[in-house]
């Protein structure tokens, strides 16, 4: 386009105006506004990943965007950040593996029962299943305690010491998955309605079971919505502090979220640990969603 | 291989406190190795009482019965039938052999040896052997038909259901598959149910054809005897492209008074009509003959408005001269001969080949001479 006139062209100058001229205002007003929406999102990001690896002079001294010189740059707050949390990360996965899985499961085979098999009252249950959803954590932890000091499952444990012991993460992990189970449900309900029925009474007559076609049919088809319940519901559960605090009684069950709030010092802030604790509580959920990104675009895009 | 039957076979669905019969009482007798082909409009039942016959749908009154077994209350998967669907239904996740072997792992005891055996030689008959390692998604959509169609097969199954198989494939593919699937079900022997809302499918593939109409039945027969003797007003006008020429006319005396003409009787088909007055004749567009002048009773004087040029004939939209109404009808003419549009003509009704229906009821009261009846109406099987 700029070349069109052979006899500008020879000439720098000409040639400069007219990029100049098509430079299209509303275009650059646009990633100017991009940019700086960039900024103030990553800008708590880079103050924590800076702040993390200073010194306490360090990040007393200096602003958190300024990057750690080399004078005050440190390693230290991520060794004592992971060496406190190091318990909690071991206890979260123990009970937030489970309740991830357990709640996609239990979420995909009601959502299969919701749409594909027909039976009375499936109306209502969905009604029970779609209020679940909007149920908030704050409105059931007194009920949810006394629910579970009722039940005594380390009383009921104490043939096996060892699971006696985790009783407050069994809590955590039934009380997680129950709590996910609506949401997978809905989740997996829209996807399986999308799903041939055409193909479902194919299986059928083919000589497949109700169990049969879910087993062959459904399950592999799920993938991709596993995929987003399994990032939904991993991020939800290991992020959560409020059941936790709940629930966890004795310190050796404590969570990551828990252990992370313990990093508060009581004296003096110590931001450069709390920081790195963040971002190391962070991280498997980061790492959860690296794994299944493909599978999750997939499966929040309706493709099968 | 099963002789299947429908006795009252009745389904009504509740829709919000009112009850809609979606099939009403429909009985017939589908003999071992038979091509019956289920037609007529969308809504008619069609669907529903192929479903009701795999058992995806419990029947509301009547019963079913395969080899003389009533299968009312056996579930689809134990009625030892296949079923080939519109959409293909094919398991998107597995292979063409995957899909085929599916049927075979689900509802038999067979080795996986014996089972890759029959899928292999269904695929080799179905001239899809190429194509066993490949997903659905990779084939087009004849191919994917076949798999459907490969699937039901080698099932070996004692009914076959068809669902508007072809109807998901384009005009030349469709008119090639259907001589393909007669000669599938004539070497296999298997009793077939066809449904489709297509005329030309029903009288080219069925050994017998059953009309629906609003859940009822409205005849079952060979697909020439629906043709030459309908046994209604809807019959006659659903079968046979372009349709029946319908004209509402009133009995006065020994003729037929319709708009614009007015048609005489001889009597052995006038003492056919007995008392009735309000009366419809019926005519099809390739029985009309357009001539230059007019030389008996039957003969009309009118005028083409519109001619299809098709190579083998012409399609005509005529009118008579004399008809106030403006009414319009259908004739159809040898394709070697030229005819002017806007131009007129006389177009002879002859007598041998009309067809008169009740008015009120639709029964038919006289329908077209046939030389040789019982040659052309015999069954096929």
């Amino acid at each position: 386009m700029t070349t069109a006139e052979p006899t500008d062209a020879g000439t720098g100058e000409g040639r400069l105006s007219e990029t100049i001229e098509t430079v299209d205002t509303q275009r650059v007003a646009l990633y100017v506004v991009l940019a700086g929406l960039i900024g103030f999102y990553l800008s708590p990001l880079w103050a924590g990943l800076t702040t993390a690896f200073k010194t306490q002079t360090g990040f007393v001294e200096t602003t958190p965007v300024t990057p750690p010189t080399p004078a005050w740059f440190t390693l230290e707050p991520w060794e004592l950040a992971f060496a406190a949390m190091q318990g909690g990360l071991i206890n979260s996965a123990m009970f937030v593996v489970p309740a991830t899985i357990l709640s996609a499961t239990l979420g995909s085979l009601a959502a299969y029962g919701l749409t594909k098999l027909s039976w009375r009252g499936q109306v209502g249950i969905l009604v029970i299943f779609l209020a679940g959803v909007f149920l908030p954590y704050q409105s059931v932890l007194v009920p949810l305690r006394q629910f579970w000091s009722a039940v005594d499952l380390a009383g009921l444990l104490s043939f096996a010491p060892f699971l006696a012991n985790r009783a407050d993460l069994l809590e955590l992990t039934i009380t997680h998955t129950a709590y996910g189970i609506p949401i997978c449900t809905i989740l997996f309900r829209s996807y399986y309605k999308t799903l041939d029925d055409e193909m479902i009474e194919a299986a059928k007559i083919d000589g497949a079971n109700a169990f049969g076609i879910y087993k062959r049919i459904v399950l592999p088809l799920s993938l991709p919505m596993f995929a987003v319940t399994l990032i939904y519901q991993f991020t939800q559960v290991w992020n959560d502090l409020l059941f936790a605090l709940v629930l966890v009684t004795s310190r050796s069950n404590y969570v990551v979220t828990q252990s992370l709030n313990e990093l508060q010092g009581s004296m003096a802030q110590e931001y450069n640990i709390q920081m790195a604790g963040a971002f190391i509580a962070a991280l498997p959920t980061i790492i959860i969603y690296v794994i299944f990104g493909r599978q999750f675009a997939k499966g929040i895009t309706g493709a099968s | 291989m099963a002789k299947l039957t429908l006795d009252g076979v009745t389904k009504r669905f509740d829709d919000g406190g009112d009850v809609i019969v979606a099939v009403d009482d429909v009985s017939i007798e589908i003999d071992d190795g038979e091509f019956l082909v289920l037609v007529g409009p969308s809504g008619c039942g069609k669907s529903t009482t192929l479903r009701m016959i795999a058992g995806l749908e419990t029947i509301s009154d009547g019963r079913i019965a395969i080899d003389g077994d009533v299968v009312n209350d056996v579930p689809a998967q134990q009625r030892e039938i296949a079923m080939v669907f519109q959409s293909y239904a094919l398991y998107p996740h597995m292979t063409v052999r995957e899909n085929m072997r599916f049927g075979l792992e689900e509802s038999t005891t067979l080795d996986t040896d014996t089972m890759n055996e029959r899928v292999e030689e269904t695929a080799t008959m179905l001239e899809i052997d190429d194509l066993l390692e490949r997903k659905p998604s990779e084939l087009s959509g004849g191919q994917q038909q076949r798999v459907a169609l490969g699937r039901a097969i080698v099932r070996d199954p004692a009914v076959f259901l068809m669902d508007e198989p072809l109807s998901n494939l384009d005009a030349k593919l469709r008119s090639g598959m259907r001589m393909e699937l007669q000669r599938l079900q004539h070497d296999l022997g298997v009793t077939t149910v066809y449904v489709t809302h297509d005329q030309t499918e029903a009288m080219t593939m069925g050994d017998r054809i059953a009309i629906l109409d609003d859940g009822e039945l409205q005849q079952v027969a060979t697909p020439l005897e629906c043709y030459h003797r309908p046994k209604n007003l809807f019959v006659a006008g659903f079968i046979g492209e372009p349709s029946m020429n319908f004209f509402d006319v009133s009995l006065e005396d020994d003729r037929l008074v319709g708009s614009g003409f007015e048609y005489p009787l001889s009597s052995p088909i006038r003492s056919e009509l007995a008392g009735d007055e309000k009366l419809v004749l019926g005519i099809r567009p390739e029985d009309i003959e357009v001539l230059d002048a007019r030389e008996t009773a039957h003969d009309f004087p009118v005028r083409v408005d519109v001619v299809e040029p098709m190579g083998n004939e012409n399609n005509l939209l005529a009118g008579f001269r004399t008809d106030e109404n403006d009414s319009q009808f259908n004739v159809t003419t040898d394709g070697m001969r030229r005819i002017e549009e806007g131009t007129h003509y006389i177009a002879r009704f002859p007598e041998s080949a009309i067809h008169v229906f009740d008015r009120e009821s639709g029964v038919a009261l006289h329908s077209r001479e046939i030389d040789d009846e019982a040659t052309l109406l015999e069954s096929r099987i």
